[in-house]
């Protein structure tokens, strides 16, 4: 006999009700469900009954299989396409903890923590892609502005973030020890110009000057070589109170002169080293690193070329 | 239809100072709203600094403002495709085109008339343009696709991130290296990825030492993984067509969809949904990518409660044989 199958539950239990009262042969239905095979059970023959009972519940999901199955491989990150993600993870990283803590207060930028950043080379092997120089300029802009943030409120997040781009070590930690005033109450300090170079031994004094065993006057007959010589202890009107004991080699005589001045400047600060923005600027802090340039073939010194011939 | 908002604004009880913030937004079209939108977090700052502590000393002085217009807003709470409604689209300067003379004629459909010598972009298409993007991005991230919003103008930086952590896609900002696609293997080859079932967790079995984030165990350094190849987008949406145009012609050549916001000087043929809105406002472009990110952000959800059901939306791109 020909049946239609029945598309819904309430269909289908209309279409057994029905046979299990004519108690006629019923076709597996397409949704059995608990109710409806204990429905079955309970009207239909037992013929029919052994025939429903071969159509089974579908098994439970597998969760554990289903969620080890890959699905579907995607970037890493969300700058994948950016060609440099890395880099670029790390620079928003920065900018949202700078908009995080910005109201925090901030130190002047010469007073911060001197921090030892990672140079471009290492930065590029640490993050393995080709940073161009201002990128990498400006996430330095950034670390310095974190870096800026008072010492005693900035926060632990701060401090571990940029931890992360210091270079290994600690370079500015190892600072050599001051010089002392020796048991003699010396102080000693070196200097070089051109091919002179000088050392200077200072000592709490009257203002005798020696060089090279010799006074001054009989090393340096000229007077402009005699003033710079002496020029750290004038400027800071403290001629009359040390006493110099100078060994210089080498050069000539200005050079001499000019080597003594940058060790004498060198031997006071040992005395007194809260002098040293007062030398700064008399100008006998800094080294002069000019020498001799060397002669060069097809000229006749080291920039005088030989006169020029039309032919 | 649209229905206006109805007594918000003049009710005075409203007025009071401490009252909560009021979406002005009203929905013309519910949609539905989503929970649980990532929003950024305010700052964790000491008690001391906290901008709060000092409005709290001075909130009873001064005037009353209503309804103050914040920025911010449009990157922490962007508006969904719910929202979309004339109003909005408006205010957020999406209508103002260029100058007559700068005009592409193929976008006269677009244009609604001219003002003070600018066209002005009819709204209504907008909108439907805009809505009809939007359930792209819904359906594309619903099927576990890789969207990539672009905007690498000045500005962009933040509405192109904020859109892609929204819709769990990619963002890029910065000039597109030409060939990402047409010589991916070169361009984005070293770059990470990793293998994830259907709830998006990583499985580290199935990562090999050369392109992927978790390591296999100490073996990974030695055995020689081969490097997969590169990934491409399933779906680009660029906030700035004419400045991208080498993009788009990529993504033509690989078949991949684009969405752009195509402004009255623009090409529409160069992307596959044209928007029709103003792309030199900020405001109108993180309107716009807000309400696309929203649209990604209810895909990946929909798509993630039917992981926890044990159904996958898609066939799936990775099988375990590829190790």
């Amino acid at each position: 006999m020909a049946f239609s199958r029945p598309n819904c539950i309430v269909h289908t239990m209309q279409s057994i009700r029905r046979a299990g009262q004519q108690s006629s042969f019923v076709s597996a239905s397409p949704i059995p469900t608990q109710l409806l095979q204990r429905q079955q059970r309970h009207l239909l023959s037992t013929t029919s009954r052994e025939s429903a009972s071969e159509v089974q519940a579908a098994p439970e999901i597998d969760f554990a299989q289903f969620l080890q199955t890959p699905a579907r491989i995607i970037p890493a990150s969300p700058a994948y396409f950016s060609g440099s993600p890395k880099f670029i993870d790390y620079l928003l990283d920065l900018e949202r903890i700078q908009a995080k803590y910005a109201p925090l207060p901030l130190v002047a930028a010469n007073k911060a923590p001197r921090m030892a950043w990672f140079k471009l080379p290492q930065f590029r092997d640490f993050v393995g892609e080709q940073v161009p120089v201002k990128k990498y300029r400006g996430l330095i802009k950034i670390l310095q502005r974190l870096n800026r943030i008072k010492p005693n409120v900035a926060p632990e997040e701060v401090r571990q973030t940029l931890s992360r781009f210091l270079r290994p070590g600690n370079p500015y930690g190892n600072k050599p020890a001051p010089a002392t005033v020796d048991e003699m109450g010396r102080g000693r300090g070196y200097g070089k110009r051109k091919a002179s170079s000088a050392v200077v031994h200072l000592v709490e004094g009257d203002g005798d000057v020696l060089v090279n065993g010799k006074s001054l006057a009989e090393v340096f007959p000229r007077l402009h070589d005699r003033e710079s010589a002496t020029w750290p202890l004038r400027c800071t009107q403290r001629l009359d109170k040390y006493n110099v004991w100078a060994i210089v080699r080498g050069g000539g005589v200005t050079g001499q002169a000019e080597a003594i001045t940058l060790a004498l400047a060198r031997a006071l600060l040992v005395h007194e080293p809260a002098l040293k923005p007062a030398l700064r600027k008399a100008g006998v802090i800094t080294v002069d690193a000019r020498r001799v340039e060397r002669k060069k073939p097809g000229h006749v010194k080291a920039r005088k070329m030989p006169t020029w011939v039309k032919r | 239809m649209i229905v206006r908002q109805v007594c918000m604004r003049q009710s005075r009880q409203l007025l009071a100072l401490n009252r909560p913030r009021v979406f002005s937004r009203f929905l013309s079209t519910d949609e539905g709203r989503f929970t649980s939108i990532p929003e950024i977090r305010s700052a964790s700052e000491p008690e001391q600094y906290s901008r709060d502590a000092s409005k709290q000393k001075f909130r009873s002085l001064g005037s009353a403002v209503k309804e103050p217009y914040e920025p911010e807003d449009i990157l922490r709470n962007p508006p969904t495709p719910g929202d979309i409604t004339l109003e909005l689209l408006l205010a957020s300067q999406t209508h103002l085109g260029h100058s007559t003379s700068r005009w592409n004629p193929q976008n006269s459909s677009y244009i609604f008339g001219i003002r003070e010598g600018v066209h002005i972009i009819s709204l209504d298409v907008t909108a439907t343009h805009l809505r009809r993007a939007a359930k792209v991005v819904e359906e594309v991230a619903a099927r576990g696709g890789l969207i990539l919003f672009v905007g690498t103008r000045k500005g962009q930086k933040r509405i192109v991130v904020r859109a892609a952590e929204l819709a769990s896609g990619y963002h890029l900002f910065e000039r597109w290296i030409p060939g990402s696609l047409t010589n991916a293997q070169q361009i984005l080859g070293h770059c990470e990825m990793k293998v994830v079932n259907a709830l998006d967790e990583v499985l580290p079995q199935f990562s090999n030492g050369k392109n992927s984030t978790a390591g296999a165990g100490g073996a990974a350094e030695e055995e020689e993984g081969a490097e997969r190849p590169a990934l491409k987008p399933d779906l680009v949406v660029c906030l700035n067509p004419l400045e991208n145009v080498v993009l788009l012609h990529e993504c033509a050549l690989n078949n991949i969809p684009t969405v752009g916001i195509i402004d009255t000087d623009a090409d529409t043929t160069k992307v596959t949904y044209p928007i029709p809105a103003n792309d030199d406002s900020l405001r109108s472009v993180g309107v716009i990518a807000g309400i696309l990110g929203q649209a990604g952000y209810a895909g990946q959800l929909r798509r993630l409660r039917e992981a926890e059901h044990g159904r996958l939306t898609y066939s799936p791109t990775f099988s375990a044989k590829e190790t």
